[in-house]
């Protein structure tokens, strides 16, 4: 958040001036009435050419509301307005929208007119709090308005003067600008010309400290409403208003003009970058009043009806946010509605314009004409007799949930059953005592599950398109939880062109993996050539033909064994002729091979296979995480039927069933909020946001972590130390492996022990760090963060987890290594705090209407402020993180901690 | 409009009956007198049986109308509305199976055109929308084909069939029939018709002893019901009530004439690929053999006594209703003929061995247009499928989970325990031929070698002298291929008997062999104790050396000497690829040298042997080359042990010194290496299986007669069934 509102004055009033020397109109902002519209509608026709007004048609189903759709007008102008601009810090894809040019023109003076209208009565209150102004995010955020504007460059030294002069400025950043604006045009041209070349160097060479706060400086504190007001839009037009300024606009102004407006210019936005804040925009839609929901409402409709992966994630994500309510008021809700229409499938209909939806007969078609190409296939291949009408009911039963959905609602719904079936299993699952018979039973549901498929089925933790094709059940593992039963699939997939529109693979069946892997079998390799190519829907039905004649043949041939006609040319098929024994048959000369060799072999060979855990009975996820990933897709490519194709993929997801994900879901947008903060400002910490999909409150999925097991199962499996354990896996304490691992150790300890003491983690026992195979941790479960803890035992006081294991891997406390992870998290959380509004916004939004336990009390968002420790100087922070260094490493609690977990829950 | 169709004719009926005779007037009328009526009828009918030819008691109507039938008018000249009438009569199955079977070959002739019309009215009836026709159609069918064939046992089947239909019109009838058949059994109809259709099916394909010599079956194979048997499988309530009556009539009639001619039921069932329908296939297998065992378990219960076992049997026989009787006096060679056609014919048939838990049935949890409500007319669902709805869905923690092949290898234990019993023998020797084909199936083999796929298998293991019982209860959970080799193991310790099971032996080393070929070529390394394997091994040699005169005179023991060597062989050159441990290699030494006296003791047998001109001389030379390498490996280690000994002073070396000697001194000693012993013969079911086969399905043929014909004969509730619609 904080560098939205540094960063956006100086760039924002380049870009300001370059939209008056564009449109060659004096006092463009400043007064809100024709003259601005009329600058609005002449820079739209260069805005129009570039973005998508040819798409108009589509528009109109959302834009019932009036202010809304002509609001929407403004974002690609000023979007592509700035597109030639010198400064766009990352290469935004021009939006896609559908805006008529005339449309658009009178939005523009509506809004304006809108936003002076209603600018002026909340000038009058006076308080930051409330007002429309940028001032009023800002209210909070003091520290860090500096920052910004000398972004990667001086940023220690201006960091305390930023402190100090924080409040005045930021007022000041307003009126300097406006004032400049609405004074005479000449003026407000050159003084910005001058700002513009200032700014548009900034991003080769660093903006210097002088002239940023000389410009900031020349401000003067009074200002007037409508001023203020063209400020503001000229800041949501700019370049640098990102989503999550977008966000933070409409979560803290009260202002229906502006919510309207920024729920618009979501649809300017690159659809990955909302996508990120949907939580929060989803939240606000539950949680918050009216006017902001009508505000977002139109772009959730309109996506929803793009795409059917959003319109799940949305309606999973409004039951989910919505489930905190009063009972009472839950049915009626706001979000259960959207929900509700979300799924009730009207969306399709409404689907018009542009794209894969067009026409709202032709998906539909499109995307079942392949099912019952398969379904018609199929009953052919095994009915052929003389009573022929059967050939449908019979197959009916294989494929319920494509067949079935013919009537049905069909766009969502075999996802939502796949999705349904996994959290049913797992419901089930946890009803069986042990790990051995939950295992068991996994297997076996997902086995029945696997003749379901192929379907419209994707992994939404994925991010590329892709069918379900077959789930390798006895790849399968229960985790380890107490009295869930959470467990972990491998899922094989069939990338393709769109989820949506491309066709169905055909299915292979499961043993036919016999005859294209162990026996040349012509017809066969046939198949899976075709199946190669096909990826259209004709092809998949004329692979279909050759698939069943190739049975045909095949089987018959297979048949000829047992009648007597053909039976002499079969019986001498002596089979399995393994490679390995190649030394007979020809050679009649006695072959000699030492005793000792083939002794030696056995050894050999068992010592060059990786480590690998020993099989344990109530932990048999061990074994399946140890295997290396790599390893592991090659193995059940090799056993799966549709292996051979070329997009085959594995992946894999944990299905959680009775855990509420929405704390994992904070988590992990906080992580990679910090994780792209760390990248932006280049400090080599490593974390590993791991995605989350929040279904219910109380079911998800999670993205596994690669190669990855617990420290507890390391522990307990190696019975070495860490450091052993390190030395056993890398090599020696000087190979490069080693060192290697070693580094990554420190970068990842790093990351995450600011992590937990930004973030407040809790429950650190070894069964929740992970190590994987490069030797980075990594932290999972965030089921105790911020306001929450265990039990409240008051353990784990510290900041958080160090224990001398840890310390002994880094090389002791001495070592280079420890010095630089305590210099790793000293970078790191200047560079956190430095972007603190961005972060604390995550959590503060998601804060509203919630009643997970981390927004225990009342003052987790102020708590969680605290902790970025804006007031202190950078030695300060220093010997804070020192002091956390030790105190973490001595804690007798995290000790105590681990000993507590090891007797009551068996965890080393 | 259905029902007053039906209506209609009844009360017709009622009028005319009233007028003809008196005794007969109520017939229809209501449920309660009618029972009593029936059991009247019944008595009659069996007193008229009895004396037909002293006095003339009273007759039921439908007597006197088989009458007319036997007679050599047309009866339908003296009443048009004859046949109409006739299959409104609940059918007398004893009198008109007697009357068939008493009739002589003139007599055949001169009212063979009544049966021809008798039978194409039945036929015809099938069609009629009054469903008490159609039931007793199906009936008179029944007894038609029965009692036919109970005459003309010597006749063949073109006779029968011309005495039944007519050479001319044969074709054509028999097509109707098995049209009619088929869709009555895809109806929506009531499920007993089903059932009756399935049993009418059973009775025609086991009418004649051997199932090849029933010619009418031939119409059966034009006109294929194979799809209406795979759609009862693929549903679960038809499959719940009828699934048992369909897997064995597709037993049987896939071994129709299997080596003579080309069968479209195994083409057929060798192609199915629809996994709902094959799941359903195992699933009522896997039904049949678990009852089975559930039973043996309960029996071997009550021989310590026990009340609650007697009220389990009592559950158990509500849930089987028919396959009770059978199972619990003698082994089910029918179903397992079933699971042995579905895995040596059709390979998708060998993922449903693998699922697990095939109670919980897909179409339970899905969106399956599956009718809810059952369009019987009582308002009862059948007690099965409430039964297995209840027993099944709710989870039950106590409950091992379960699969077909773990039920299956339960189910084989049990039955290899005693192989004295003719039945029993056979269904052991069939339990290895299944095993054999799983063995060298390649997915089959993947899954039983899966690491992941761990169970607890309890085998039945027969109670010895020398072991304990309850050893073993907590087994560990390993995977499957663990529990197919304790059972091989299980199975070679125990049957070294006097009348030595050759055949079964040969089949129980191959599929080791084929076993630990896949394991060699897959380079799988299974945790198991290989041990008891060699141990079990060298016993049979021994066994062979003191048993060989007796054993020589009727079996080629250096065949199966020769198979067991080669298993020895297979561990020491190539065991680098499918040891667990290297530690598993100086153990399979160790065994060796330690029970060097046996190898010794065969060597020299084989060697005697294979110098005397005789007909074991080639077998055993082939021994005698067979065992250069154990001997090497006895030659080499034995006297390094004995100077280990000797130089330690130690007189009884313990194991672990003796290993630690095998382990020194590998480098010294060179094998050779043998040919093909990674090559095994694949199965193939003839020439060497035909006659068992033959002879199996024989006695599955006559089994089955016997048990349809029971429950024919129970057909009350069919009756108060439908004649409750009006």
């Amino acid at each position: 958040m904080a560098d939205i509102h540094m960063a956006v004055p100086p760039v924002r009033v380049e870009e300001l001036q370059f939209h008056q020397t564009l449109s060659s109109s004096t006092s463009l902002f400043s007064c809100p009435s024709s003259p601005s519209s009329a600058s609005c509608a002449s820079s739209c026709p260069s805005s129009s050419s570039s973005s998508s007004c040819s798409s108009s048609p589509g528009c109109s189903p959302h834009h019932r509301h009036p202010l809304a759709s002509s609001l929407s007008s403004l974002g690609p102008s000023s979007e592509s307005g700035c597109s030639s601009d010198a400064i766009s810090l990352e290469t935004e894809p021009v939006p896609d929208l559908i805006i008529d040019p005339t449309v658009a023109q009178r939005a523009c003076q509506e809004v304006l007119e809108k936003l002076r209208g209603v600018g002026t009565p909340s000038q009058g209150e006076g308080d930051n709090q409330h007002s429309p102004l940028p001032t009023s995010p800002c209210g909070t955020d003091n520290g860090s308005v500096h920052l910004e504007v000398v972004d990667r460059g001086t940023i220690q030294e201006e960091d305390e003067a930023g402190v100090v002069g924080g409040w005045d400025e930021k007022e000041e950043v307003p009126a300097e600008e406006t004032g400049g604006d609405s004074s005479d045009s000449p003026s407000a041209m050159s003084e910005s010309e001058s700002v513009s070349s200032l700014s548009s160097s900034l991003p080769s060479s660093p903006l210097p400290p002088v002239s940023a706060s000389s410009s900031l400086s020349t401000s003067s504190s009074s200002s007037s409403s409508t001023s203020k007001q063209s400020w503001l839009l000229r800041l949501f037009e700019s370049k640098l208003f990102d989503v999550s300024m977008a966000i933070a606009y409409l979560y803290k102004s009260k202002e229906p003009g502006v919510q309207a407006y920024i729920g618009n210019r979501l649809f300017s936005f690159p659809e990955s970058d909302v996508d990120f804040h949907l939580p929060q925009l989803l939240s606000m839609y539950v949680h918050m009043d009216e006017e902001l929901a009508e505000a977002i409402r139109p772009y959730l409709l309109q996506r929803c009806t793009q795409s059917v992966a959003f319109s799940l994630e949305c309606a999973w994500l409004l039951g989910a946010y919505s489930s905190d309510m009063h009972i009472s008021r839950q049915h009626h809700s706001r979000g259960n509605k959207f929900r509700k229409h979300i799924l009730s499938n009207l969306l399709q209909q409404t689907a018009g314009g542009e794209g894969v939806d067009s026409a709202p007969g032709s998906p539909s078609e499109r995307y079942l004409s392949p099912v019952r190409a398969h379904r018609h296939q199929r009953s052919k291949s095994d009915a052929a007799g003389p009573v022929g009408v059967r050939g449908g009911i019979k197959r009916s039963g294989s494929n319920p949930k494509v067949d079935g959905s013919l009537e049905e609602p069909v766009r969502l719904t075999p996802q939502r059953e796949f999705i349904k079936s996994l959290m049913v299993i797992g419901k089930r699952l946890a009803t069986l005592p042990t790990k051995e018979q939950k295992t068991q039973r996994l297997i076996s549901e997902l086995l029945l599950l696997n003749h379901k498929l192929p379907a419209r089925f994707w992994l939404p933790t994925a991010n590329f398109h892709h069918h379900v094709v077959r789930i390798p059940h006895t790849q399968a593992v229960v985790l380890n939880s107490k009295d869930k039963a959470p467990y972990l699939i491998n899922v094989e997939v069939l990338e393709c062109e769109s989820f949506e529109t491309s066709s169905i693979p055909v299915r292979i069946p499961e043993t036919r993996v016999r005859s294209t892997c162990s026996t040349e079998n012509l017809p066969d390799c046939g198949v899976a050539a075709e199946g190669r190519s096909g990826v259209g829907v004709v092809t998949t039905v004329s692979n279909y033909d050759n698939d069943d004649e190739a049975w045909a043949v095949d089987d018959i041939g297979q048949l000829q064994v047992e009648l007597p006609e053909v039976h002499t040319s079969s019986c001498d098929n002596l089979s399995q002729f393994s490679v390995d024994s190649i030394t007979s048959t020809e050679s009649k000369e006695p072959v000699f091979i030492a005793a000792g060799d083939i002794r030696r072999r056995l050894s050999e060979n068992l010592a060059h296979t990786p480590t690998t855990f020993r099989r344990d009975p109530e932990d048999p996820s061990a074994v399946a995480l140890k295997e290396p990933w790599e390893e592991k897709v090659r193995r059940i490519r090799e056993g799966s039927p549709y292996g051979g194709l070329p997009n085959w993929r594995l992946l894999s997801v944990i299905v959680k069933c009775g855990d509420d994900l929405r704390q994992e879901l904070l988590a992990y947008q906080v992580l990679s909020q910090l994780q792209s903060i760390w990248e932006q400002e280049r400090v080599p910490l490593w974390i590993k946001p791991y995605k989350i999909l929040v279904v219910s409150c109380d079911s998800g999925m999670i993205e596994p972590v690669l190669n990855a097991v617990s420290l507890h199962q390391v522990r307990k499996q190696s019975q070495l130390s860490l450091l052993d354990y390190f030395l056993q896996e890398h090599g020696g304490p000087t190979t490069e492996g080693f060192l290697t691992a070693q580094r990554n150790f420190v970068r990842s300890c790093a990351g995450y022990s600011l992590i937990c003491y930004l973030l407040q983690v809790k429950d650190r026992h070894n069964g929740n760090i992970l190590l994987d195979s490069e030797g980075h941790i990594i932290h999972i479960d965030f089921g105790f963060i911020l306001s929450s803890s265990p039990r409240n035992l008051g353990f784990e006081t510290s900041a958080f987890k160090l224990t001398s294991d840890f310390v002994d891997v880094m090389g002791g406390l001495d070592g280079d290594m420890f010095n630089y992870y305590k210099m790793l998290m000293l970078q790191g959380l200047i560079a956190a705090r430095k972007h603190m509004e961005k972060v604390v916004q995550i959590v503060e939004i998601m804060q509203q209407g919630s009643q997970l336990p981390c927004f225990h009390g009342s003052s987790t968002v102020r708590q969680l402020k605290e902790r970025f420790h804006m007031s202190l100087t950078e030695e300060q922070l220093q010997v804070l993180v020192d002091q956390m260094v030790d105190a973490s490493m001595r804690s007798i609690t995290t000790k105590l901690y681990d000993n507590f977990q090891y007797f009551t829950n068996g965890i080393m | 409009m259905q029902q007053r169709g039906c209506v209609l004719p009844l009360s017709e009926e009622e009028e005319e009956e009233e007028e003809e005779d008196e005794e007969e007037e109520e017939e229809e009328e209501e449920g309660e007198k009618k029972t009593a009526m029936a059991q009247v009828e019944k008595k009659v009918g069996l007193l008229g049986l009895r004396t037909s030819s002293s006095k003339k008691p009273l007759k039921e109507k439908v007597v006197l109308m088989y009458d007319d039938i036997f007679a050599r008018d047309d009866p339908a000249i003296s009443n048009p509305r004859f046949w109409d009438e006739l299959f409104l009569m609940k059918v007398n199955l004893e009198y008109l199976e007697a009357k068939l079977e008493s009739l002589d070959g003139d007599e055949v002739l001169k009212i063979k055109n009544n049966i021809n019309s008798l039978f194409h009215h039945c036929i015809q009836a099938l069609g009629e929308e009054h469903q008490i026709k159609v039931v007793n159609a199906l009936q008179t069918l029944c007894a038609l084909f029965r009692g036919v064939h109970r005459k003309n046992k010597s006749a063949t089947g073109f006779d029968i069939i011309n005495m039944l239909m007519g050479f001319d019109k044969a074709e054509l009838r028999m097509k109707d029939l098995m049209e009619r058949l088929d869709s009555l059994l895809c109806g929506d109809g009531s499920e007993s018709l089903k059932s009756l259709c399935l049993k009418l099916l059973l009775c025609l394909v086991t009418v004649t002893d051997n199932i090849s010599q029933n010619t009418i079956l031939e119409y059966v194979m034009i006109n294929s019901i194979f799809e209406a048997i795979l759609q009862i499988l693929s549903d679960v309530s038809s499959r719940s009530q009828h699934g048992y009556d369909a897997v064995v009539l597709l037993a049987l009639l896939v071994n129709y004439r299997k080596y003579e001619s080309v069968n479209p039921y195994i083409v057929k069932l060798s192609i199915v690929d629809d996994e709902p329908t094959l799941d359903g296939m195992g699933m009522v297998v896997h039904q049949a053999l678990t009852e089975y065992n559930r039973q043996y378990k309960d029996k071997e219960e009550e021989n310590q006594g026990g009340f609650l076992s007697a009220l389990s049997s009592m559950v158990g026989s509500m849930f089987v209703a028919d396959a009770d009787e059978k199972l619990s006096v003698q082994t089910n060679e029918a179903i397992l003929l079933a699971l042995y056609e579905a895995v040596h014919l059709n390979r998708n048939f060998i993922t449903v061995l693998a699922q697990s838990h095939p109670e919980i049935d897909m179409a339970a949890t899905s969106i399956d247009p599956v009718p809810t409500t059952p369009t019987t007319p009582l308002g009862t669902t059948p007690p099965s499928l409430d039964l297995m709805n209840s027993a099944e869905l709710p989870l039950d923690p106590n409950l091992q989970t379960s699969n077909l092949l773990i039920t299956f290898l339960k189910y084989s234990s049990i039955v290899m325990q005693d192989t004295k019993d003719e039945h029993r023998l056979n269904s052991a020797r069939l339990c290895l031929i299944i095993l054999t084909c799983i063995a060298e199936d390649q997915y089959a083999d993947a899954f039983l070698h899966d690491d992941n796929m761990n169970f607890r298998v309890n085998l039945h293991r027969m109670p010895m002298r020398h072991r304990k019982k309850t050893a073993d209860k907590n087994s560990p959970s390993r995977p499957l291929v663990c529990a197919v080799l304790d059972l091989m193991v299980e199975f070679i310790v125990t049957h070294m008997m006097k009348d030595f099971p050759m055949d079964l032996y040969m089949h129980c080393v191959q599929i080791i062999h084929k076993l630990i070929c896949y394991q060699k070529k897959c380079r799988v390394r299974l945790h198991y104790t290989w041990r008891e394997l060699w141990s079990a091994l060298i016993n049979l040699l021994k066994f062979f050396l003191s048993n060989e005169t007796t054993l020589l005179v009727k079996h080629n023991i250096f065949h199966m000497a020769l198979q067991v060597i080669n298993l020895f062989n297979m561990f020491i050159t190539y065991g680098d690829t499918f040891l667990p441990t290297p530690n598993s290699y100086d153990e399979l030494y160790y065994e060796i040298v330690r029970m060097h006296q046996v190898f010794d003791n065969l060597y020299c047998m084989v060697l005697r042997v294979s110098t005397n001109a005789g007909q074991w001389k080639e077998p055993a030379s082939k021994v005698t080359h067979a065992l250069i390498n154990i001997r090497a490996i006895i030659n080499h280690f034995s006297p390094k042990i004995e100077s280990y000994a000797a130089v330690n002073h130690i007189s009884q070396l313990s194991e672990d010194q003796v290993l630690e000697v095998v382990r020194s001194n590998y480098d010294t000693l060179t094998l050779k290496l043998q040919d093909g012993l990674d090559q095994f013969e694949r199965y193939s079911e003839q020439p060497k299986e035909t006659a068992f086969f033959k002879e199996l399905v024989r006695s599955i043929s006559l089994n089955v007669r016997r048990n349809v014909s029971l429950n024919t004969l129970s057909q009350d509730v069919l009756l108060k069934e439908f004649s409750s619609i009006s």
